[in-house]
């Protein structure tokens, strides 16, 4: 009973998901339905897409860019050295500019990968040797000084207000290929930081929130979607009870008007069926082969987890799923990302996720995934090219950081944009995370002006009145 | 002329005709106040170049104001030095128009996509006239011309891509420095957005004042039970519809309890109800429902929804912890029905009315948790944005929750629907502005103040706390005896250790902002003291937070280091039992206790509640120093203060060293066991007023650093009536603006309060759009019932309970939802029909642990443990009803989140209906669906002498509230049958499958 629903037609996905249960389909029940049955069924586009899907690898914590991906000789020159920095905290907090900071060149060495000749840190040697296929935004900027505005800025395109999520926008925006899994997962997210906000849906119909398996940037061994098996019964107990239901269901209609909600209520249970049956072939890992496991890492303590993570979002993907966040969080003793003290613990978390990337590029482009699917690694946030309080370790840095992406339709081997000299703020061909968003959907054949929302009288969109599509990156 | 920007004496247009002959050019000269005072303009050194004038007088009829037109038509002759003029024309044309052209147009021209700050730079006027932060070209000041503080990347940052190159920003200011010559004229001017026209919004329906409607007649009279149902009725004859039949008695039994209390009726009482033949029997059902606790559980929750109730934050899943005592508070207020005038007053203003007694200042200040629960970004390091942000967000309670507007549309502009100005927000954000919000440090925290106790719980305190003092003195002596000070000479550095009392040295200070260290002056307390090095005015606090033994009168003490050059208006504000009190301290004048400590007065501290002295630089006229805080109790020794070195200097045994010792230690452990007795304090999330009340600048584009003119305090002028409120220069204007909102000429209040309670009793409201009454949102289906039951609500002294009996009472709830869609009202605006309902998350789950018998009825109190760190990864076990269990932003009950509970971050008066696969493997699989089914199954078996076939009914009558008919009797049994016989299952399992698909069917999830 929602009259002021602004469902789409459906009809196409009704067709498909409407009569399940193979001999049980419940005849007369679909013929003259008109509305929804599964609202996340698939939708047109408002563009011609040129991928189908994204895995975003989320770096938690803000993993330093001069000391992964953008090459800063300056600060090898200046190692040590006091210099004015305009900090984004120092002026958050006090508003004073160009206090002095203790310039801290990276810590780990820089080597030139593949024909484009892309700089790249030790710490990420194993992705490096895909960098052919990267496009590299070294102009990245963005909002929120600390973790949680800027975490839920690189998610819901917010640093405080009560959005939906990246994902869910896409999956209002296309729905699902795949009627048997959500069109929206993030494996292991943040309960911190904003938590559920950053897969939840806010204002937009709850069909499309993120599902989520594990948690905290983990993937533990038997991790699944929630509720997808019964303890009690057997397969064929649970096919027997749910005929029994869809017959009393059956029964109680026989007194009343049939209409498209209460159809798409029985159907739901046809879905779940499904789901519950398919889903699993596709979460669980053992039919790949050894070889491919161990090109993600796992069986090695480090990187299993993360391998895991990568392996299933390859998995989700090649099954319809549009939007599969992977998170990259503590690990081994060290929280995450964030070291504001001994920067050297970007090691161990580099580490873990290397090697998965890695593979994860590897695997994608011998499937011939690559081509359709958009691969998006990015922290929330940078970090600055100074020692915080003259330690060990680097502040936030929001003004100017490193994302790249994978994909078919973009430019590989690529650079956009750069930072300053030192790598502290973006200055050229500067790309907001608006514009990130705005570009991302773009590709998947959505215009970020007409993907829109109308609550509380005014229509919402996920770059709220900003953000321009960077053309500059795509083939 | 009056003083002012240029801008604001006189526009400028400088029109050049550029058809093949440049050196003709056109200036006009429009001087606002009417002067030609053309002087000004060269004295001014804004254009050097000579004008000549053909000046024409205009008279503008209407509005009698004078304004002359001065139109000059030069030839050659208009500029000193012709050449001079065509260099800075080629200028214009070969450095500044290519760098506009290219990078400025997409968003700033007549023909953008789309305009951006509403700033045009595709003409000279476009420039001077600027956007909506002010002129972008100033000619000559180029402090003032905002369009190269953007290009500088200082406050704007253009073009937003990446900054020009520092020889593009030159030719800009060189451009501006001589006169900004600019050929290009304005040639779509833009239609500037108009000034909101408050009485032509006026018109909106929902403006409207209350009007009295006629009672309509209606052909069939024998039809209606009372007012209500003849609106509806005229308005089905006026379509030719027919209403649908009654509701059968057993529909309507189950349909009144949901509604009424949230839960379903017990078979007994449906057999009892059914066979209750008597007249009244309908309206006894209603009343003795209504009269139940669980009516304020049920009624309550609809409130909460609107309020965002929540008790944790999303940020870091930071809990709320008395945020429960508000959820009782409400669920109250509607069992004991609380006029909602009062309700509204008390959750706004409840913290500034006058309390007849303990409880009911008790109650004031619960209710003002309503506007604490923000569910804002503590994170955020700008505290002043995030200070807008949490008023932004109890802007957007009080509009859409109470009065259906979206009054935060007008936060950056003036609202492009409504008849919202921007002024009107800011008015409104004042007053908002004027309650403390929340206490900032890196992650900012919540407010919390201690509950008033009663009198009796206030003497045994008093009594322990004399214990506490006689003890603390005991150790106090002891101590001093035992740690004796050896200088003998007045020192200038001295240990904070060696003072009496309590003292919280700058080491322990907890600072926001860049404070320096310094021992400049070389005479401090500890290691050194602060000061603010007279930077950041503002932005800088110190608090000095002691740990206080114990409860008592403390004299406070604030040391700090004196000298030329210091602020003589340090405001310095203790926070004790009694409230806050500022002194202002003058920094330049040395401290009169030796030199050292300046007295701040005496103050009762209560261990629980706010014990502080916080500091702050803002408006200092100096540098502020801080070095120590004292809190001496005030029955202590004070005359040490004056010299520490005066204590005694006697030397002691180790023997009476040893036994002195151990005397203490036992009144140490005695003054701990002491302290353990004491019972927490209670606290509450309320409102605290700030000291000092003020009006808010209106903030340009919402930017906390862009600010315009005063909008003084007040409320939407478009629904406002009265007189103008009169905001109080001694308080906030809360209660103010309480008393407008629930004035009965108030248009909105008492209409969006109706709607909300005709949407929870029928699933959709007369107005469908329950949080927007704007032109945004729906129009009401009847509009003339609307109002009658508005205009009753208010004269029936807004008694929800006295709304709800008219409306449950009414023939219109009564009817049938079984006959479905009518093909000419599908929607069924005009009710034919009682709509079907989804049973919502609370509902569901409190259904299946009352059919399962394990339901427990337990009222109120805190239900997670007060040493909870978080609400990550809470689990939720609790077998009460849904009403209390906890609210957590970070992590909800599954069942909640599967089915559609209101996010508690938003004001949720219409929850999302949603049909989808995970609430169906939820119903399938989930453990609390397979323990409730297997409960309800013994429940049925332990029911002796039973057929199958009556106990099949049984368990319809239990589960769905009805019989079972003989089909599916039929059906179940065969079930039963194939499981035992095919599975050697156990009979009860059998049973716990057939109940866990009847918690699945349709009828169950819905209210018929």
């Amino acid at each position: 009973m929602n009259p002021i629903n602004n469902c789409l037609t459906r009809r196409a996905a009704l067709q498909q998901a409407g009569c399940g249960f193979g001999s049980l389909a419940l005849a007369g029940l679909c013929a003259d339905s008109v509305q929804a049955a599964n609202p996340s069924a698939a939708k047109e586009p408002h563009l011609r897409p040129r991928a189908k899907r994204i895995i975003f690898l989320f770096m938690q914590g803000g993993p330093s860019h001069i000391d992964t991906y953008d090459y800063k000789p300056t600060l090898y020159k200046n190692d040590g050295k006091k210099m004015p920095f305009d900090d984004a905290r120092t002026i958050a907090n006090t508003g004073k500019r160009a206090t002095s900071e203790r310039v801290m060149k990276p810590m780990w060495r820089f080597k030139q990968y593949g024909e484009s000749g892309r700089q790249v840190s030790d710490l990420f040697s194993e992705t490096a040797k895909h960098s052919d296929d990267l496009t590299f935004i070294h102009s990245m900027h963005t909002e929120g000084v600390a973790h949680g505005p800027a975490t839920l800025f690189l998610h819901c395109g917010s640093t405080s207000f009560i959005r939906p999520s990246f994902g869910s926008w896409v999956t209002y925006g296309l729905g699902s290929e795949n009627e048997n899994l959500p069109g929206f997962m993030s494996l292991g997210p943040l309960s911190t930081s904003g938590g559920a906000r950053n897969y939840g849906s806010a204002f937009l119909p709850a069909a499309n929130q993120g599902t989520t398996i594990g948690k905290n940037g983990k993937l533990d061994r038997n991790a699944t979607i929630r509720n997808l098996g019964n303890a009690d019964l057997s397969k064929s107990e649970q096919l027997r009870q749910l005929q029994f239901l869809q017959r009393l269901n059956a029964e109680q209609l026989k007194s009343g008007k049939r209409d498209s909600e209460l159809e798409a209520l029985i159907s739901s249970y046809e879905l779940a069926w499904r789901m519950q049956n398919n889903a699993p072939g596709v979460l669980d890992l053992v039919n790949e082969t050894q070889e491919t496991m161990a090109m993600y890492g796992i069986g090695e303590k480090e990187t299993d987890d993360f391998g895991r993570q990568c392996l299933m979002a390859r998995r989700l993907c090649e099954n319809g799923v549009r939007f599969v966040q992977v998170t990259s969080g503590a690990t081994g003793g060290v929280s995450n990302w964030d070291q504001h003290s001994k920067l050297s613990e970007h090691a161990p978390q580099a580490k873990a996720v290397d090697k998965p990337i890695a593979g994860l590029l590897q695997d994608l482009k011998q499937r011939g995934l690559l081509e359709d699917t958009i691969v998006w690694f990015s922290g929330e946030f940078g970090r600055t090219p100074y020692a915080q309080k003259n330690g060990t370790g680097r502040d936030h840095n929001a003004d100017g950081f490193t994302t790249w992406l994978a994909g078919g339709c973009l430019k590989s081997g690529f650079a956009y944009g750069s930072t300053d000299e030192f790598g502290h703020k973006a200055v050229e061909n500067k790309v907001h995370m608006h514009d990130l968003h705005a570009t991302l959907l773009h590709l998947l054949g959505l215009d970020h002006e007409q993907l829109t929302y109308r609550y509380a009288g005014r229509d919402f969109r996920l770059t709220d009145v900003h953000g321009s599509v960077v053309q500059g990156i795509m083939t | 002329m009056p003083k002012g920007s240029l801008r604001q004496r006189l526009g400028v247009n400088l029109v050049f005709a550029e058809e093949g002959r440049r050196q003709i050019e056109y200036t006009t000269v429009r001087m606002i106040d009417g002067s030609s005072n053309c002087e000004r303009v060269d004295a001014a050194g804004m254009m050097r170049f000579k004008l000549m004038f053909i000046a024409q007088r205009c008279y503008s009829m209407r509005s009698g104001i004078l304004w002359t037109m001065i139109l000059l038509a030069a030839g050659s002759a208009w500029a000193a030095d012709p050449s001079m003029e065509r260099k800075r024309l080629d200028f214009f044309e070969t450095k500044i128009r290519p760098v506009l052209v290219e990078h400025c147009y997409e968003c700033h021209a007549a023909d953008s996509r789309k305009l951006r700050g509403g700033l045009l730079v595709d003409s000279r006027q476009g420039l001077l006239e600027g956007g909506e932060s002010g002129p972008a070209v100033v000619p000559g000041d180029l402090e003032e011309s905002l369009l190269i503080s953007a290009l500088k990347h200082d406050g704007f940052e253009m073009p937003p891509q990446g900054k020009l190159s520092s020889e593009v920003v030159a030719d800009f200011e060189k451009w501006i420095q001589d006169g900004a010559i600019d050929p290009r004229r304005d040639t779509n001017p833009v239609a500037r957005p108009k000034a909101i026209d408050i009485e032509s919004g006026r018109k909106h329906w929902a403006y409207h004042p209350l009007k009295a409607p006629t009672i309509p007649t209606t052909r069939n009279t024998a039809w209606p039970h009372n007012d209500i149902d003849r609106f509806i009725l005229a308005r089905l004859e006026a379509a030719r519809l027919q209403p649908a039949p009654d509701a059968k008695t057993i529909v309507l039994v189950r349909r009144l309890y949901f509604d009424l209390i949230g839960l379903p009726p017990a078979p007994e009482q449906i057999v009892q109800f059914v066979n209750d033949k008597s007249s009244g029997a309908y309206e006894n059902l209603v009343d003795r429902l209504m009269k139940s606790p669980r009516f304020g559980e049920r009624w309550g929750r609809h409130w909460l929804d609107v309020s965002r109730f929540a008790e944790s934050m999303s940020l870091r899943g930071v809990l709320l912890k008395h945020a429960w005592r508000y959820r009782d508070y409400v669920i109250d207020a509607f069992n004991d029905d609380l006029p909602f005038d009062q309700f509204i007053t008390q959750q706004l203003a409840g913290d500034l009315l006058e309390a007849s007694s303990v409880e009911v200042r008790r109650q004031n200040l619960i209710a003002t948790t309503f506007l604490m629960m923000g569910d804002t970004l503590l994170e955020n390091q700008n505290k002043s944005q995030l200070d807008m942000d949490f008023v932004d967000e109890q802007l957007d309670v009080i509009g859409r929750g109470l009065l259906a507007q979206t009054i935060t549309c007008a936060r950056c502009h003036d609202h492009k629907f409504d008849p919202i100005p921007t002024r009107d927000y800011y008015a409104m954000a004042g007053i908002l502005k004027n309650v403390q919000g929340l206490k900032h440090s890196n992650v900012s925290g919540f407010m919390e103040v201690p509950l008033p106790i009663s009198d009796a719980a206030k003497r045994e305190s008093e009594l322990r706390n004399l214990s506490v003092t006689r003890l603390q003195r005991e150790i106090n002596t002891l101590k001093a005896t035992l740690e004796p000070q050896s200088p003998t000479t007045f020192p200038i550095v001295v240990a904070a250790s060696s003072f009496p009392g309590i003292v919280v040295d700058d080491d322990d200070v907890k600072t926001v902002g860049a404070w320096t260290h310094s021992v400049h002056s070389k005479h401090y307390i500890g290691k050194r003291y602060i000061h603010d090095a007279n930077k950041g005015k503002g932005a800088k606090t110190l608090s000095f937070i002691p740990k206080l033994p114990g409860d008592g009168e403390y004299e406070v003490r604030f040391a700090y280091s004196h000298g030329g050059g210091r602020a003589t208006n340090v405001p310095v504000t203790v926070f004790s039992a009694a409230g806050k009190q500022t002194i202002i301290v003058d920094m330049s004048k040395a401290p009169p206790l030796a030199g050292r400590f300046l007295s701040l007065g005496t103050y009762r501290f209560e261990a629980d509640e706010q014990s502080l002295v916080l500091i702050s630089n803002e408006g200092t006229n100096g540098v502020l120093t801080a070095d120590a805080i004292q809190f001496l109790r005030v029955d202590e020794d004070s005359t040490v203060t004056t010299s520490p070195a005066s204590q005694a200097e006697k030397e002691l045994s180790a023997g009476e060293r040893q036994a002195l010792k151990k005397s203490m230690a036992k009144l140490t452990a005695d003054l701990a066991a002491l302290g353990k007795q004491k019972p927490a304090r209670e606290m509450v999330n309320s409102a605290v007023e700030k000291k000092k009340p003020t009006d808010l600048k209106i903030h340009i584009r919402g930017s906390i650093d862009n600010l315009g003119v005063i909008a003084p305090r007040g409320v939407l002028q478009v629904a406002n009536y009265g007189p103008v409120p009169e905001m109080p220069a001694s308080s906030s204007g809360r209660l103010e603006l309480a008393n407008w909102i629930v004035d009965a000429k108030n248009p909105l209040t008492s209409r969006v309060m109706v709607n909300r309670v005709w949407h929870w009793l029928f699933g959709a409201g007369l107005v469908r759009t329950v949080d927007n009454f704007g032109t945004t949102g729906e129009s009401p289906s009847h509009p003339e019932l609307l109002d009658h039951l508005a205009l009753q609500f208010v004269q029936q002294g807004w008694s929800v309970k006295k709304l709800i009996r008219t409306i449950v009472l009414s023939r219109t709830y009564r009817l049938s939802a079984a006959s479905g869609e009518q093909q000419e009202d599908p929607e069924n605006r005009l009710l034919t029909h009682m709509n079907r309902r989804r049973l919502d998350a609370e509902s569901l789950r409190d259904a299946m642990l009352s059919v399962g018998g394990t339901l427990e009825f337990e009222m109120g109190g805190a239900t997670f443990p007060a040493n909870l760190k978080t609400d990550v990864g809470f689990q939720f076990q609790t077998p009460r009803r849904s009403v209390y269990v906890p609210v957590f932003r970070c992590s909800l009950p599954e069942l909640f989140e599967v089915f559609d509970f209101a996010n508690p971050s938003m004001v949720t008066g219409r929850r999302d209906v949603s049909t989808v696969a995970p609430q169906a493997l939820y119903m399938m699989n989930h453990t609390f669906v397979r323990t409730q089914g297997r409960l309800t199954a013994e429940r049925l078996l332990s029911e002796s002498e039973l057929t199958t076939a009556n106990r099949i009914d049984h368990a319809y009558l239990l589960i769905l509230g009805r019989h079972a008919t003989e089909a599916e009797v039929s059906l179940s049994q065969q079930f039963l049958k194939s499981i035992t016989d095919t599975t050697k299952k156990r009979q009860g399992d059998a049973w716990t499958q057939m109940v866990q698909a009847m918690f699945s069917t349709i009828e169950f999830r819905y209210i018929r």
